[in-house]
């Protein structure tokens, strides 16, 4: 399928090839012509969840972030100085403990930058140790309270990047995919009744509550607004009302793969007519793991995640190589990109500055600003007002300059999700779950 | 010298002591660390108080500090008060919803009324987890009333960031030690004095404490007001510190390191909590080094600090300094008289 931009992909990807790796070139470029190379180390510290409910992403970030530095220092690290990351764990938790992670590894271990994916917090919780510190800070928390915040005192938030886009793309941007399928004749939906099973959480809610104010523009009635207590592992009052009045369309905004895992074991024992969407969650191989054979058919989507072209697979298959066939790409591939548009930053700032080194670590953010970096996971590049990255369709036409919003569907549970858009990222197209009525 | 002076001059020295603190440490991670010592030292002192002198076994006690933290929050976010007008109003609330729950608890004792206080924050925090309508919009952001699963952030602190600019934590660190000394001052008095002894008197032997004209119902409701307002304070500076309050606080996880403060410092004892809370957050501290260690290395202190010592760190430290004495003592009888 393909949706309104119309790209030749072939072409495209061979560009995109060697952005990839003249950003690794340009990296050992930099160092080679650095001058003074005392080889201090650069530590990059990591406040991630790597236990508690949403651990499965936490060591994943937390792999990301080595096997960047690794990459980093064989190539003569920033200019000549090695990265050292640094990981302290957020347990899961909210901004409290968010916060005293990101303190510490600012001040125990001279941390010049803090990457990491996302926490169980507000949303904001990173950006006033950063600014207080004067560093680097960035994070894929994907929330639109990011972008009002740093807009609200660019001054104060100059540090501190949300470098993939806000979750208000979420809501709309399923409804447009839906729509295209349906224009595409590639999906009639058996009714206009679509459901929507909630988590608590704001990037949840979010989304829900775009999905339910929008339904109605897209020819939708909302049937079921369900909000379900986290952890959730017993489905079943969900699924009897989901059973009772069956909708076209499923759409679960609560994102815990192991969650959405038990969802999918639950709702296969007597599936309706629906065609299932899970957010986020089923893009990890811990979610096929659990859910097996009944992860088949399922839709997901994310505004970062590993693409299935030529660097997206290169990366991927590297990943599996180092950290198991059951690793998730999709979620390493956050921090291993920030970790490598930072290093590309700092270097070309002439180093990174350290905690309370503010002048330096401005400049080593200009250079964010500024910088277009094609990762595994699409394009970052920053939006100067907000921080945060452009979305892709959503925000620009051009896939070259901005973080694809990707659609994928499971047809293999031992392979990830087959990219099947938005162009001309798709690998494959869509296929009716096996559970529905063809 | 009374009992009561003696532990308030002792109590006197503790406040002194890390009031200078700041002289010697200046690291702002070390500074914030304190203070979540004093906030947690303070949680852990009432709730001894409350369980420990009382004798009543609540699990309540992390609500009234979940209480303390959301009254500041909502006060700041819907209200437009400052924290300073906020956290004695947060306080006063905490103490109200323990005069409710504590009277919800008079016909019961023990192990039901660690059941039923269990279960109302139990009940709170799911009530509070699954909301999800918008009351609000902040920063176009969907706020609930009572800030859903990820709580309140972002409203106003103490106001020191642009007094001392770099230092603010320094502001931070003598305001929440205020709220410690007064802690100490209030749990001390109450310990050792009269309103401690008929606690102690309640817990013991109820029937003989009611003929001596001690009325259990009063005295119990009373211990869960003056317990939960001070807690109540701990939860609001917490808030005010860390800038929110979120269902985290008061969730199982939580109550059980709090619970382990007490019970590793010794319950029933009046300095046991403080030194618990030190000791536990020591040992969370130097097991954030060892990653994935972390949880077990705690475990494993719980299970030898129970087997061991199961009256806590101020039993053991009381039955060494008896023991040293004690010797001593014999050894001074066993020495033959001096010439003179």
């Amino acid at each position: 399928m393909s949706q309104n931009v119309k790209t030749s992909r072939r072409g495209f990807l061979r560009g995109t090839g060697g952005v990839a790796a003249g950003s690794a070139a340009m990296l050992a470029g930099l160092n080679s012509a650095a001058q003074a190379q005392s080889g201090e180390p650069i530590v990059i510290g990591c406040p991630a969840p790597m236990t508690g409910a949403v651990a499965a992403d936490g060591l994943e970030f937390r792999n990301g972030l080595q096997m960047a530095a690794d990459e980093i220092n064989a190539v003569g690290g920033i200019l000549g100085h090695p990265v050292q990351p640094v990981f302290v764990d957020t347990e899961s938790r909210g901004d409290d403990i968010v916060i005293q992670a990101s303190q510490r590894l600012i001040d125990r271990d001279n941390a010049s930058a803090l990457i990491t994916g996302y926490n169980l917090e507000t949303g904001t919780a990173m950006h006033d140790v950063v600014a207080d510190a004067g560093i680097i800070g960035m994070h894929a928390m994907t929330v639109a309270v990011h972008d009002e915040l740093v807009m609200s005192d660019p001054d104060r938030y100059w540090g501190i990047f949300q470098y993939d886009p806000p979750e208000t793309m979420y809501g709309t941007g399923l409804l447009q995919f839906l729509k295209q399928l349906e224009d595409d004749g590639q999906f009639t939906p058996p009714n206009r009744k679509l459901a929507i099973v909630t988590g608590p959480g704001t990037y949840s809610v979010n989304i829900a509550n775009a999905l339910r104010d929008d339904a109605a523009d897209f020819g939708y009635e909302v049937s079921l607004y369900e909000t379900v207590v986290v952890p959730v592992t017993d489905w079943g009052p969900t699924l009897a009302k989901l059973r009772s009045d069956p909708p076209g369309v499923i759409a679960v905004t609560h994102f815990y793969a192991s969650d959405q895992a038990q969802l999918m074991n639950q709702f296969m024992n007597n599936p309706t007519n629906s065609l299932m969407y899970l957010q986020y969650g089923a893009s990890l191989g811990a979610f096929r793991d659990i859910a097996g054979d009944n992860s088949v058919g399922v839709l997901y989507s994310t505004v970062i995640g590993a693409l299935q072209d030529e660097i997206g697979t290169a990366f991927a298959d590297a990943y599996r190589e180092r950290f198991g066939a059951t690793a998730s790409p999709n979620s390493g591939g956050q921090t291993y990109t920030a970790m490598h548009a930072y290093a590309i930053a700092a270097a070309l700032a002439g180093g990174p500055g350290e905690p309370y080194e503010e002048d330096q670590n401005r400049l080593v953010a200009d250079r964010l600003k500024q910088l277009i970096y094609r990762s595994p996971v699409g394009t970052m590049r920053i939006k100067p007002d907000t921080q945060s990255a452009f979305a892709y369709p959503t925000e620009t036409n051009d896939p070259s300059l901005g973080m694809p919003h990707i659609f994928s569907q499971i047809k293999d549970k031992d392979r990830d999700g087959v990219l099947i858009a938005p162009a001309p990222y798709d690998v494959g197209s869509f296929e009716m779950p096996p559970w529905m009525e063809s | 010298m009374t009992g009561l002076q003696r532990h308030l001059g002792f109590g006197l020295l503790v406040v002194v002591g890390f009031a200078a603190l700041p002289l010697v440490i200046t690291e702002r991670y070390m500074l914030g660390e304190i203070i979540v010592f004093f906030i947690w030292a303070m949680v852990a002192m009432n709730w001894n108080v409350l369980m420990g002198h009382a004798g009543v076994f609540s699990l309540a006690q992390l609500l009234f500090f979940a209480c303390g933290a959301y009254g500041v929050a909502m006060s700041v976010t819907f209200l437009e008060l400052s924290v300073w007008q906020a956290i004695p109003l947060a306080a006063t609330f905490s103490a109200g919803a323990a005069l409710l729950v504590g009277m919800a608890c008079l016909r019961l004792t023990g192990a039901y009324v660690a059941l039923l206080t269990y279960a109302i924050a139990a009940t709170v925090h799911i009530l509070i987890i699954t909301e999800t309508e918008c009351f609000t919009l902040i920063r176009n952001n969907c706020q609930q009333l009572f800030g859903g699963s990820t709580g309140f952030s972002r409203f106003d602190d103490f106001g020191f960031r642009p007094l001392l600019r770099g230092n603010w934590v320094l502001g931070h660190y003598y305001v929440v030690l205020a709220a410690f000394a007064l802690t100490i001052v209030a749990v001390v008095v109450i310990i050792h004095g009269r309103l401690g002894l008929a606690f102690r008197a309640i817990r013991d032997n109820v029937g003989y404490a009611s003929s001596r004209g001690i009325d259990r119902k009063t005295y119990q409701v009373a211990a869960f007001a003056i317990t939960a307002f001070l807690t109540g304070l701990a939860g609001g500076v917490y808030a005010a510190h860390f800038r929110f309050a979120g269902p985290s606080l008061f969730e199982f996880s939580t109550l059980m390191f709090v619970l382990a403060m007490v019970v590793v410092g010794g319950l029933g004892s009046t300095w046991g909590p403080l030194v618990g809370t030190g000791v536990i957050l020591i040992v969370v501290e130097v097991s954030k080094e060892m990653g994935d260690a972390r949880n077990l290395i705690l475990g494993l202190a719980l299970i030898l600090f129970v087997m061991f010592l199961p009256k806590g760190l101020a039993d053991g430290a009381d039955r060494l300094m008896r023991k040293m004495t004690g010797r001593a003592r014999r050894g001074t009888e066993e020495k033959p008289p001096q010439e003179t």
